[in-house]
């Protein structure tokens, strides 16, 4: 047995947990971007969690891993800017595909997770504690 | 000689042992579910029901040997309705609860350890620890 038991699967999901984290702050720093180095505009991130078989924590033990992180393809809002230097002929500006409100949702939601992770490490270390002062 | 031999070969004091382990396995499944929290389709690791029952019986049988020979072990839960729509049956406020309660037993279980090798102590050395 572990002394701090499962601390490999909770280290993988505060990893995976901070992963989605980075990547939003990505999203929210490029709310703006009209041209990325690819020429056209940012495209949102998208993170995808699959669990992984942990054999060192026990059967069944899983861990969780980011398995993916896709672009999001969905066409974004288009604007009348003929200011803009990125505007085309028309004036019209591509915005970014990144809707602030729902990355602000998908944050607290990652923040809550890494809250929850980070509970057990603290409990953890509780357990391991209260057995390692058994007799005393 | 004796009495060293059957605090610890003592019905209790193996429960004890065995609730022990038990708790700690409960941890590392809880510790699981809460890390894939976020994971499409996952479903929550809880303690074998059947796993349950026999340590309860043996427990209530008395006989040291029959509670030494339960092994924990988990079994994957999909009893537990999905409220969300990508099948993860987990549930983070009532995981944390169970979370809190397990260390909270464990608590318990190392008092009670404790107090055996502190009975034993105080026999031995005379003082009270």
């Amino acid at each position: 047995m572990n002394v701090i038991s499962a601390s490999s699967i909770t280290g993988s999901a505060l990893d995976a947990e901070k992963m989605r984290v980075d990547i939003v702050s990505q999203n929210i720093a490029n709310a703006n971007t009209t041209k990325g180095i690819d020429g056209k505009p940012y495209q949102r991130r998208i993170v995808a969690f699959e669990s992984l078989l942990d054999a060192a924590a026990g059967p069944n033990m899983q861990g969780v891993r980011l398995s993916e992180i896709k672009r999001d393809e969905t066409p974004g809002e288009i604007i009348n800017n003929p200011q803009h230097p990125h505007a085309d002929d028309d004036g019209n500006v591509t915005m970014p595909n990144v809707n602030i409100p729902f990355e602000m949702v998908d944050m607290v939601t990652a923040t809550r997770s890494y809250e929850a992770n980070l509970a057990v490490v603290r409990n953890a270390r509780q357990l391991a504690t209260q057995a390692l002062s058994i007799g005393r | 000689m004796e009495m060293v031999a059957s605090l610890f070969s003592s019905d209790n004091y193996t429960a004890v042992k065995k609730m022990m382990d038990v708790s700690a396995l409960r941890h590392a499944s809880i510790a699981s579910n809460l890390a894939n929290v976020s994971t499409p389709g996952y479903k929550r690791v809880d303690m074998s029901r059947s796993f349950e029952d026999e340590l309860r019986a043996s427990i209530k049988s008395r006989n040291a040997d029959e509670i030494a020979e339960a092994s924990p072990r988990t079994e994957v839960d999909t009893l537990t309705p999905s409220t969300r729509a990508d099948g993860n049956n987990v549930q983070i406020d009532s995981e944390l609860l169970g979370l809190t309660k397990n260390t909270m037993n464990f608590n318990v279980l190392t008092d009670f350890a404790s107090g055996s090798l502190k009975q034993l102590r105080h026999a031995i050395t005379g003082r009270p620890a």
